[in-house]
């Protein structure tokens, strides 16, 4: 029966577009930007497309990938650059097959500091700067999983101030959640994590927001529905089902201030965040105040949908991630971009899935992007991309501190 | 080591099964006919296969049988003299993983017992999938159900009537089929 092609207990139902497989385990992370991930499982978004997504929140982002692999989870709300980095086997754990099926969401994480460091004065770049250069402060910041987006926006803000990330100032890794208890008990100076925890941390009167992501890149890629390889080939239906099922949700949560309201109300639940709502709404409908008297209306906060421009897995936002890994030494050589991309981003799956619902695909899989340090991304040149840059670690190994 | 379950319901009791299980290296605790009340065994003993070797399977081993696969799942493999097809087809209908006519020798339990635990194993895959199927089909019809009744009592149409109950599960920071479930039964109450 070795010969037997990827016999499955439901080969009965082959023939159909139905699910091969109707209940789904998937995993979430305590962030705004699970949204339509729960709204999808709750909301009978996932009935609609015949599955039953029974939602696992997960403690920290190193658990979450461990249950992926292992196949006890199906699919994830993850973070881009964890994908790839177990996709190329980067971090302790061997290389496992994976697959990016959409992008839940842009924009939306911060980079804060520490109320001591804003006893001091240091509320803006400069300062921050000239306290690591001239006065010789070792820092400490914590980022969320070692590969994974907060210490790719961490480093790269970093790097745009003239900080280097790797021998400047010491990185940590800690869970979303937890960050705020970490600042006030002095652990660290800063952190760079997804919302609300930036802004519960500016509630809690633990600090500020020194930066927002998407002042680094506006409407940077950020949180992706991810899967391993096997799943989506052995389970093509049910894996689009799922992503209908979640472009769906993405795009009733866009419909109005309503929905984006009342979607904030259903994460604060103790289901889900555990979260006041205060923490979760404002900066979900884009209104920002930074704990230092400013407030602002951010013209690039969180898009879980857009019209599905924040969904197209493109191939330049997967191969953003290779290149920052490259930089830094992660990898300590170029993998093939543009391969490699085109292995793990589901441009076929999605595209069918988005078409399906009547929501835009654009037939181009590249965008372009300016960001904050005036370098331009629109993945025509990796190789030399990650080697544009001035601050780097190209030539060294992986730094013990963030291969942890 | 597996844990062996092994029930002698043969008018005998000549534990023909017994010797070879140990022959081959299982951990085999024993019981007395099917007088005792299987699920509850099962429980106690949690076994990794249950045998029974019986003359011929009556309805009071279907009946226990039946109870295990519904409370206590497990593989069942079953020893019989019987050789009636009709009989099989029933014992493999109450939940039987494998059932074994006569030629029991010690060199071929362990395939038994192998194949006997892959199809346990496939039809619980089998039979929880369906189960979400039937439930999922069920709160469909719900839902259906209750946005009908919406889109009459608002006078608003289908998409209006779904945006309705969603905000309204959401910002109570329930699921959508509760919401429904509330407006059915209080419908029903106000006739």
């Amino acid at each position: 029966m070795n010969t037997a092609p990827r016999a499955t207990p439901l080969a009965w139902v082959n023939g159909s577009d139905a699910p091969e497989k109707p209940s789904l385990n998937i995993g979430y992370m305590a962030l705004t930007d699970c949204a339509s991930v729960v709204v999808a499982a709750t909301q009978g978004f996932a009935q609609q497309h015949g599955l039953t997504l029974n939602l696992k929140r997960q403690g920290s982002w190193a658990g979450l990938r461990d249950k992926l692999v292992s196949g006890e989870l199906d699919a994830a709300h993850c973070l881009y650059g964890l994908v790839y980095a177990v996709h190329l086997g980067i971090g302790g754990v061997p290389a496992s097959d994976m697959a990016v099926l959409m992008g839940l969401n842009q924009n939306a994480q911060a980079i804060n500091l520490s109320p001591a460091l804003q006893r001091k004065g240091v509320t803006n770049p400069e300062a921050l700067a000239r306290l690591v250069h001239q006065h010789g402060a070792r820092l400490t910041f914590a980022q969320t999983f070692p590969t994974g987006t907060h210490a790719m926006w961490l480093y790269y803000w970093l790097a745009s101030q003239g900080i280097h990330p790797l021998r400047d100032v010491d990185s940590v890794v800690v869970p979303p959640a937890q960050m705020a208890a970490h600042i006030q008990a002095g652990r660290i100076d800063g952190f760079c994590v997804g919302e609300p925890w930036a802004a519960d941390a500016v509630a809690k009167g633990q600090g500020f927001t020194l930066a927002t992501s998407q002042s680094i890149w506006p409407d940077h890629p950020e949180k992706v529905l991810a899967c391993a390889r096997a799943f989506a080939e052995q389970y093509p239906n049910s894996a689009r089902a799922l992503i209908k099922a979640i472009l769906a949700a993405s795009r009733f949560i866009e419909q109005s201030p309503e929905n984006r309201r009342s979607t904030a109300q259903l994460l604060s639940g103790s289901a889900y965040l555990d979260t006041p709502l205060e923490s979760i709404e404002p900066r979900l409908l884009g209104h920002y105040h930074d704990g230092l008297g400013n407030h602002w209306q951010d013209r690039h906060a969180l898009r879980l949908f857009d019209h599905g421009r924040a969904n197209l897995p493109y191939l330049s936002d997967g191969m953003w991630f290779m290149t920052q890994f490259r930089r830094w030494g992660l990898l300590r050589e170029d993998p093939d971009y543009l391969g490699v991309a085109r292995q793990v981003q589901q441009l076929a799956l999605y595209s069918e899935a988005a078409q399906s619902l009547g929501v835009a695909c654009p037939s181009l899989p590249m965008r372009s992007s300016l960001l904050i340090d005036g370098s331009c991304w629109d993945g025509s040149d990796p190789y030399g991309y990650a080697r544009s840059f001035s601050l780097h670690a190209l030539g060294e190994l992986p730094d013990a501190r963030v291969g942890a | 080591m597996l844990r062996i379950l092994l029930i002698d319901d043969t008018q005998h009791k000549l534990g023909r099964l017994k010797a070879a299980l140990i022959e081959a290296g299982f951990d085999v605790t024993e019981a007395p006919g099917l007088t005792i009340d299987l699920p509850a065994c099962v429980e106690t003993v949690r076994p990794d296969v249950v045998l029974i070797d019986t003359d011929s399977p009556d309805r009071d081993v279907m009946e226990q049988v039946v109870l295990v696969s519904r409370d206590q799942p497990r593989p069942i493999v079953l020893f019989t003299d019987e050789h009636d097809p009709g009989v099989m087809r029933q014992a493999i209908q109450a939940g039987v993983s494998a059932y074994i006519v006569e030629g029991i020798h010690a060199a071929r339990l362990q395939p038994i017992l192998d194949v006997a635990m892959a199809r346990f194993e496939s039809d619980q895959a089998l039979k929880a999938q369906l189960v979400a199927r039937d439930q999922q089909l069920a709160e469909r019809k719900r839902i259906e159900q209750a946005k009908g009744l919406l889109m009459k009592m608002k006078d608003c149409n289908e998409e209006q009537a779904y945006t309705l109950m969603r905000r309204q599960a959401m910002s109570r920071q329930q699921k959508l089929i509760q919401v429904a479930e509330q407006i059915i039964s209080m419908h029903e109450m106000l006739g």
